[in-house]
């Protein structure tokens, strides 16, 4: 299942496990990433709460987290290689993944029709 | 909002536009890193048609200009160019610009798009009774930049006459039968060009350089990642109605030794505060506004920051109170984190041209 924010980030979820990124086409809004502030692994999220920052050639984007949970896991390869957001944003390009604390948190968010028709209108 | 008459080229050319300063303008088409380099390995052409010419003319224009001017311009020979800071009379920069020479009696500058009906208004209210006529050349007119190693090629395929034309100096040609004036100027550190053009001419030399081939469109973006790297000022970040220019990486071109608009109170700043290129040492960008640390005091703030397509390292420029030498640590604060820069000679990298 996949769900997306109004705010442009993806989460992909299995079990109790989420992975979230941001989307192509707020990729492409951003423009270069060239640094990216990954979270500490451990740390608590609250949805809709601040998780990592995109520094892009122009400006520092902020990246919310889609649900509330326990960050376990970072995208490492995002330190040496941050452009890999804008070369595969919805994929290898992930940025971290967490333990979902509430299932009912991913009913408010989008499905991919809803978010293709917010981003096209 | 305001458009170049090259705005329907820059949207089919898919360009990202922004606004700046009122005008719609292209921020960037394929990517800010890939049009950078672009630029540092082939050729780019910009517009840069936001920005403005105000001609000063007259038997007096000379005297006039190098009133306004932190340089002194009048005695440079004609057919030079000048990079100048204007000032208030508090001392603080109003604007930085380009003053070229074209005779004796006929000089011109170049505002930026932010200042440039300021610049007007200021050139207007100075000017006392002096013999000089004052003409906003901007409001009928284009400026288009091409900046890169390959620019001289490209360029005089069109115009053979700009193969001689040596860095800040200008020549007229003319396109289709119209006149334009070349400048061997910019504001990325290569050899590159200003090619400034009526409006009704600026879509068929924009279309007539690239025909050319091997030349790439850059937006603004670029530009400024461009510029920083040869640590050049921006107005609005190392140059402000509240920093005097001999505080500023600019401050090489306040000559005291001449009467200008400005000098008296720039002459009795006490305490000059400084700015100077730093590297970030750990992860981070610095952004203008970041606060600047020397050990656990505060001492300034980021004017300018981004990360370098070319050292592919976060570089910045500091305004801060005390004097520091190459090899200084800073810290500065982004977010919650506290990043150690190291200060380093500008430019940040070593290129062929030279601005000034």
């Amino acid at each position: 299942m996949i769900k997306f924010t109004e705010t442009h980030e993806w989460i992909t979820v299995a079990n109790d496990v989420g992975t979230v990124g941001i989307t192509d086409h707020a990729q492409r809004e951003l423009g270069d990433i060239v640094y990216v502030e990954l979270p500490k692994i451990g740390k608590s999220v609250k949805k809709g709460e601040e998780a990592v920052v995109l520094e892009s050639t122009k400006a520092a984007a902020d990246v919310y987290a889609p649900v509330e949970g326990t960050i376990f896991e970072v995208n490492e390869q995002l330190t040496t290689a941050p452009d890999l957001i804008n070369r595969s944003s919805e994929s290898t390009g992930w940025l971290f993944k967490l333990k979902i604390a509430n299932p009912k948190d991913l009913d408010g968010l989008l499905d991919q029709k809803e978010y293709h028709q917010m981003t096209h209108e | 909002m305001k458009r170049t008459p090259l705005y329907d080229i820059h949207r089919h050319l898919g360009a990202k536009i922004v606004d700046f300063a009122g005008w719609e303008m292209p921020l960037q088409y394929q990517g800010i890193l890939q049009e950078h380099q672009v630029v540092r390995t082939a050729a780019g052409l910009f517009d840069v048609s936001h920005m403005g010419r105000i001609a000063i003319e007259g038997e007096e224009a000379g005297a006039y200009v190098n009133y306004l001017s932190t340089q002194e311009v009048e005695s440079k020979l004609p057919g030079s160019v000048t990079y100048t800071v204007w000032c208030n009379e508090k001392g603080h920069a109003i604007d930085d610009l380009l003053v070229y020479k074209v005779s004796e009696t006929s000089y011109f500058v170049v505002a930026n798009a932010s200042n440039r009906e300021k610049d007007l208004a200021h050139v207007r209210a100075h000017a006392g009774g002096r013999a000089v006529k004052i003409t906003p050349v901007y409001e009928h007119e284009g400026i288009l930049a091409l900046q890169g190693p390959d620019s001289t090629r490209i360029l005089k395929t069109l115009f053979p006459e700009i193969e001689t034309l040596q860095p800040m100096h200008l020549l007229k040609a003319t396109f289709q039968q119209t006149p334009l004036l070349i400048a061997r100027t910019g504001y990325t550190g290569e050899v590159g060009f200003e090619l400034f053009v009526d409006q009704s001419q600026l879509v068929s030399l924009w279309k007539a350089l690239m025909a050319v081939g091997g030349l790439h469109p850059v937006g603004l973006g670029a530009r400024d990642t461009l510029r920083l790297e040869m640590g050049y000022a921006l107005y609005g970040h190392e140059l402000s109605e509240t920093i005097y220019p001999i505080e500023s990486v600019a401050s090489w071109t306040v000559k005291l030794n001449h009467d200008f608009i400005g000098r008296s109170a720039i002459e009795q700043v006490a305490h000059p505060r400084h700015q100077y290129g730093v590297i970030l040492r750990e992860p981070g960008i610095a952004r203008q506004g970041c606060e600047v640390y020397v050990g656990d005091k505060v001492c300034g703030v980021v004017t300018s920051g981004t990360f370098s397509p070319t050292l592919r390292q976060a570089i910045a420029i500091v305004f801060v109170e005390q004097k520091l030498k190459p090899h200084d640590m800073v810290a500065i604060q982004i977010r919650d984190k506290r990043v150690q820069a190291e200060v380093v000679k500008l430019p940040f990298i070593q290129r062929k041209e030279k601005e000034g």
